[in-house]
């Protein structure tokens, strides 16, 4: 699809808007524009899971497409890692910059490390499973019983740990903490975080499925 | 008693990963027929036999399993089957008995203790299965196979590791449940073959 | 139907008994981490915290050791396709778990009461550590029936299962470690609704599993 191709009009013009246009945060100044990076990728991380849970569960509930499905799941949660891996990066940046440390263990941190925990799980189970015949249908099961999990999460985590994390963006009384500029920007950067995913998603499995077709016809020969 | 089966199999192709084993294979079979596969080594025989029998998927095509008209699903299929194959492995730790009464059905003792007399299995029914030789464990898997008098018995080289006479009591097995049942045979041997009415090539798609 | 899950859990246990080499190996497993947690405290005096943390590294690292085996079995001995030929998944799975949460259950009779004997400490809440214990195996139990058949499949079987079985264990472990802490602590007794949390997680996972399980065993 043409859309995800505007990432290339949309990147450099968040990268402007993001560095040139927003203004500085109060107190953090300009160490505040980490923001329009950490938020999308995070965003990301989960989209590309949520992405990877609906391929496996499709894959288990109809019979056909199961091959594409496959790789579907695979190429969304292996994208997702990345974004994931950047996530952590530039939350720990961004927390020793407004912490002073770059490791706390509060909820948000926690449970992006758990995301990552997943990730690294199902991709060592997919790699461990590498000619089983039923490499797709154990490894969907496994993200469904590592995505039901994840409702447990919301129960514990705030029990556990206190939060230093600033509220996401719009609290309980449903102020918005950011101005309008810094909002803007935040906003066309997860949009354009989330074509870039598109893109490089839509990429994979096009890798993929050429792959398949070339070693099929390698064989049936 | 013996209920009438139909076995349709229709177009089945399969594939390991992305290696091409057999395809389009088409052939049926009724209550009293039977038939053989055969095919070189490594042409999917005993695959073709799991996926009759249900414990692997085909890639495409279908297979209509059916009962007096009423269609089994796939799930259900393991109580109409029996199965020998090398592939087939009795637990080691239990004795021949024990895997026999843990496979079949509800049967009394009585015919378990026939069919452990008629394979010349009974004065070891009670040692575990480990310290059994190929040959025994065979015969076990063919008591096994036959022991719920089956509608459909799949054998995968059914006389590999017997002796002369463990081959003779297995052809008068066959021989006597023939009316009954639809019996599939993989193998390459002429004997077996001869006991079939019909059969198909496997690598050459002919019947 | 409910005869042959008789059938298949009698199979296990005859095997497993005679076979005892594995079990006793869980148990010499809990026992000697349990043992030698203690050697290396040496008489420190721990907070409540540290304790439950402790106990429940111990538990969850004896649940790694012996809970994927059932499943492995069958595939290195190569039964997997005798044993799929005559029972249908839905009672395969059901027979592990049962085993499953037995072994597991023996095993965490054993750790826990070590563990206080060596440890001398004692839990003020009894009955709410008991209940703890009991929960908390449980859900380790049914998490790791499913991902031992996973794991089974799959090479590198003993590290894999860890990797797996961590992330999907984290709440379970937080839970019960915080159940544990209050009990040994005293204060203010322990929330009944976290006791829920376990039941209601294992519950959940077991009726997933029990959904899921044929699209491990059988292939797709």
């Amino acid at each position: 699809m043409l859309i995800y191709r505007l990432v290339f009009i949309f990147m450099p013009v968040v990268i402007y808007m993001s560095f040139m246009w927003a203004p500085p945060a109060a107190i953090l100044g300009d160490a505040s524009r980490i923001l329009y990076f950490h938020v999308p990728v995070a965003w990301v991380s989960v989209a590309a899971f949520i992405v990877s849970g609906i391929q496996s569960i499709l894959f288990l509930v109809s019979e056909n497409k199961r091959r594409e499905r496959e790789y579907m799941a695979y190429n969304s949660a292996a994208a997702g890692m990345v974004f994931t891996i950047l996530t952590v990066i530039t939350g720990s940046i961004w927390a020793k910059l407004s912490w002073g440390s770059y490791w706390n263990w509060d909820p948000r941190e926690t449970s992006i490390v758990v995301l990552m925990l997943i990730y690294i799980a199902y991709l060592s189970l997919y790699s461990s499973l590498k000619e089983h015949p039923n490499r797709g249908g154990i490894s969907s099961v496994y993200l469904i019983i590592a995505m039901i999990t994840m409702p447990f999460f919301i129960f514990i985590i705030p029990r556990i740990y206190s939060s230093l994390h600033p509220d996401t963006i719009i609290n309980q009384e449903g102020k918005i903490h950011l101005e309008a500029a810094m909002r803007i920007t935040l906003f066309a950067s997860i949009v354009t975080f989330t074509l870039l995913y598109g893109y490089i998603y839509r990429l994979m499995n096009r890798i993929s499925r050429l792959e398949i077709k070339a070693e099929e016809k390698h064989y049936d020969i | 008693m013996h209920k009438n089966y139909s076995l349709y199999i229709n177009k089945i192709s399969k594939r390991f990963g992305k290696q091409l084993l057999f395809r389009d294979i088409t052939f049926n079979a009724e209550t009293g027929e039977s038939f053989f596969i055969t095919g070189p080594n490594g042409s999917g025989k005993s695959t073709m036999l799991q996926i009759i029998a249900g414990v692997q998927k085909s890639t495409e095509g279908e297979i209509i399993f059916s009962s007096e008209k009423k269609e089994i699903p796939a799930e259900e299929r393991f109580t109409h089957f029996g199965f020998a194959s090398p592939a087939v492995n009795p637990y080691d730790m239990l004795t021949a008995s024990e895997n026999i009464r843990f496979a079949a059905s509800g049967v009394n003792g009585d015919r378990i203790d026939e069919m452990l007399h008629l394979f010349g299995l009974y004065p070891h029914r009670s040692k575990h299965v480990g310290l059994y030789s190929s040959g025994m464990k065979q015969r076990l898997r063919l008591i096994i196979a036959m022991i719920d008098s089956p509608g459909i018995l799949l054998l995968d080289e059914p006389s590999s590791y017997l002796d002369s006479s463990g081959k003779d009591i297995l052809f008068s097995e066959i021989e006597k449940i023939r009316e009954e049942t639809i019996i599939i045979i993989a193998t390459n041997e002429h004997e077996e073959i001869k006991l079939c009415g019909k059969g198909i090539d496997i690598a050459e798609q002919t019947i | 139907m409910q005869s042959r899950l008789f059938k298949n859990l009698r199979k296990d246990f005859l095997i497993e008994f005679r076979n005892r080499s594995a079990m006793n190996i869980s148990f010499a497993f809990a026992g000697i981490t349990t043992l030698s947690v203690s050697l290396a405290c040496g008489g420190a005096s721990l907070t409540p915290q540290i304790h439950s943390v402790l106990l429940w590294i111990i538990i969850f690292f004896s649940g790694m050791s012996g809970l994927s085996h059932i499943f492995i079995r069958e595939e290195e001995e190569r039964t997997s396709l005798f044993l799929a030929l005559h029972s249908d998944a839905e009672n395969i799975y059901l027979s592990k778990l049962i085993f499953n949460i037995i072994l597991f259950a023996c095993i965490t009779a054993l750790v826990t009461p070590l563990y206080l004997f060596f440890m001398q400490v004692m839990p003020v809440y009894r009955l709410y550590f008991i209940l703890t214990a009991s929960a908390g195996s449980l859900a380790v139990a049914s998490i790791t029936t499913i991902l031992g058949a996973m794991v089974a499949k799959a090479e590198s079987r003993g590290s894999l299962f860890t990797v797996i079985s961590f992330p999907v264990m984290i709440p379970v472990l937080w839970i019960s470690i915080q159940l544990t802490s209050d009990s040994l602590e005293g204060g203010s007794p322990p929330e009944l609704r976290s006791l829920l949390f376990l039941l209601a997680f294992s519950g959940v996972i077991i009726s997933v599993s029990y959904l899921t399980f044929k699209f491990i065993w059988t292939e797709q």
